[in-house]
């Protein structure tokens, strides 16, 4: 199946993305919200290990401490020592907070402040937590089994003002968070809509252009964003685009008229000979001539399809170093021949070495053109200069004549496709050798000057320059 | 709403409580108080002002029934009267 124009690439099928997702708004803000949340985590965990983290590290070293000093203490005094170690402790704990239990093989409790000896607890050195009565409250306590011979022993720690403190923590923490995610709901909001609004100009734009009205433009606001870089960029690209296209119109128009006169003439010129022609040696003569004329318009699509090349940069590619001097000898010699036939002089100044960077045919086509144009308006007699040289940062090639020169109005368009001074209607020529050597140059990343060979005189005569920057 | 935070509490926590049925303290009694004012009175500078004071309120507290407080006077006592100089 034909493609159509209309038809535009296509990605991938997926499936499509819930609708809010698929603003880029919404996106960045939520990966606003991602961060802020991270970061809002990230602080609540340091806050969090450093306060009800501290406490529990703190309880555990001083269970820990307090077990292994009771373990010291059975150790030098044996059971009986270790059960008053643990009555004197639970006598001088006025913050009634220590837990303590000491039962012997068979669970009978020796000393302690716990009635029994709780269930399923685990083997020595085991760590837990569970509930304690304390005057018909229930709290929660932590407790560090250790087994001694014959004994087994309990050592922990009432944990209710701790777990306060965390339950009150908990709710800061937890009204902390809800802040946080609620301003970063709302920084979210606002970075949408700021965006939203930043785009609108650059997305009216864009809808204008694509309802087919190109003078619209991106406003570009006085604080110089990243969002008005982009309407600048756009439009750059509008402006181009817009030359482009009145560049394509006029060349469209100029083929349409400039080449419609010799194929009308070549046509007629045929229709002539085949109604008057006498015999079949005048029909081929006839013929012949048409021909001419065709190799012509064929030569005229060869020019153009040439400056459209190097406008476009497609011969880039071509690019190689190359000694510009000879190129240069290379054109003076073939134009030399046809200087000398109308008695003009052709002088060339020119350096030994010149290194350029460049497309040589194209190169040698500009100052072919250049050459020609000056021998064709040259009067007999008449010099034509050659010359090249460099600057600190171009490379300079000019090619002067003592013909008629161009008027400014001329110089304005000379280089523009097909255009004809008034003076040169009745030279041959397609009006596109100028035009071919401002695209070289412009591809070359240059540019070409039209002056007055001889300011002041009559005729001034023309020189063409190419500047070319250095490579 | 307090209900909600004792979840992200206990969540946190590394331990699981262990037991169903919480551990009773025999710490809480008429005979603990007793136990403390006997060890009171054992102490050498129990009779100064002091523990003395303190030791009192808590035997009075006790024999009303506050056991809780009355134990922490008679703890606060036997600590005051350990950190008593001793009399020479």
């Amino acid at each position: 199946m034909a493609k159509t124009m209309s038809e535009r690439p296509r990605v991938a099928a997926r499936p499509a993305a819930p609708r809010l997702l698929q603003s880029a708004g919404f996106r960045f803000a939520l990966l606003f919200v991602a961060i802020f949340s991270v970061a809002a985590g990230f602080l609540v965990a340091v806050l969090w290990w450093a306060t009800a983290g501290a406490l529990d590290r703190q309880t555990i070293a001083a269970i820990r401490t307090d077990a292994t000093s009771l373990v010291e203490r059975y150790r030098e005094q044996g059971s009986t020592g270790l059960a008053e170690a643990i009555e004197e402790r639970l006598a001088l704990d006025a913050q009634n907070e220590t837990i303590y239990l000491l039962v012997d093989g068979e669970g009978r409790r020796l000393a302690g402040n716990l009635r029994d000896w709780p269930t399923a607890i685990g083997e020595d050195g085991a760590w837990f937590r569970t509930r304690i009565q304390h005057d018909g409250a229930v709290a929660e306590a932590r407790v560090h089994r250790r087994d001694l011979p014959g004994l087994r022993l309990l050592v922990g720690r009432d944990e209710s003002e701790r777990v306060q403190l965390r339950l009150l923590l908990t709710e800061g923490v937890a009204w902390s968070l809800g802040t946080v995610l609620l301003f970063a709901g709302v920084g979210a909001a606002l970075i949408r809509r700021a965006l939203q609004v930043r785009m609108r100009p650059a997305v009216a734009t864009a809808l204008g252009i694509a309802g087919g009205d190109l003078t619209h433009r991106v406003p570009i606001s006085p604080q110089g964003d990243e969002f008005d870089r982009l309407g600048a960029s756009m439009n750059d690209m509008l402006d181009r685009i817009a030359a482009l296209m009145s560049g394509l119109r006029g060349v469209s128009d100029a083929i349409a008229h400039d080449l419609r006169t010799p194929i009308a003439r070549a046509r007629a010129k045929l229709e002539e000979s085949l109604n008057t022609a006498a015999g079949e040696a005048e029909l081929r003569a006839a013929m012949e001539e048409g021909i001419a004329d065709l190799d012509n318009i064929t030569r005229v699509f060869q020019a153009l399809l040439r400056i459209a090349e190097a406008e476009a940069g497609a011969r880039r590619a071509a690019f190689a170093p190359l000694d510009l001097p000879e190129v240069l000898r290379d054109a003076a010699e073939f134009y030399e021949a046809m200087a000398e036939a109308r008695e003009q002089r052709l002088v060339t100044s020119l350096p030994e070495h010149l290194r350029l960077v460049g497309d040589r045919d194209l190169l040698l086509q500009a100052v072919a053109n250049l050459l020609d144009n000056a021998i064709k308006f040259t009067p007999q007699g008449g010099v034509i200069r050659l010359a090249a040289r460099e600057t600190e940062t171009l490379i300079e090639i000019s090619v002067s004549d003592s013909g008629p020169g161009l008027s400014p109005r001329d110089r304005a368009h000379a280089l523009e496709r097909f255009f004809r001074a008034d003076s040169s209607r009745q030279m041959p020529g397609s009006g596109l050798g100028l035009s071919l050597v401002r695209a070289v140059a412009q591809l070359h990343a240059g540019e070409a000057l039209l002056l007055d060979a001889n300011p002041g005189a009559d005729p001034p005569g023309l020189r063409v320059v190419l500047r070319l920057p250095k490579p | 709403m307090r209900w909600l935070l004792v979840l992200p509490v206990s969540a946190i926590a590394v331990l699981p409580i262990q037991s169903d049925r919480p551990l009773r303290m025999t710490t809480e009694s008429a005979e603990y108080c007793r136990t403390l004012a006997a060890r009171l009175a054992e102490t050498p500078q129990a009779t100064a002002e002091l523990p003395r004071g303190l030791g009192e309120e808590g035997r009075h507290l006790c024999s009303i029934g506050h056991y809780r407080s009355g134990i922490a006077r008679l703890r606060r006592a036997i600590r005051a009267a350990q950190a008593e100089p001793r009399r020479s």
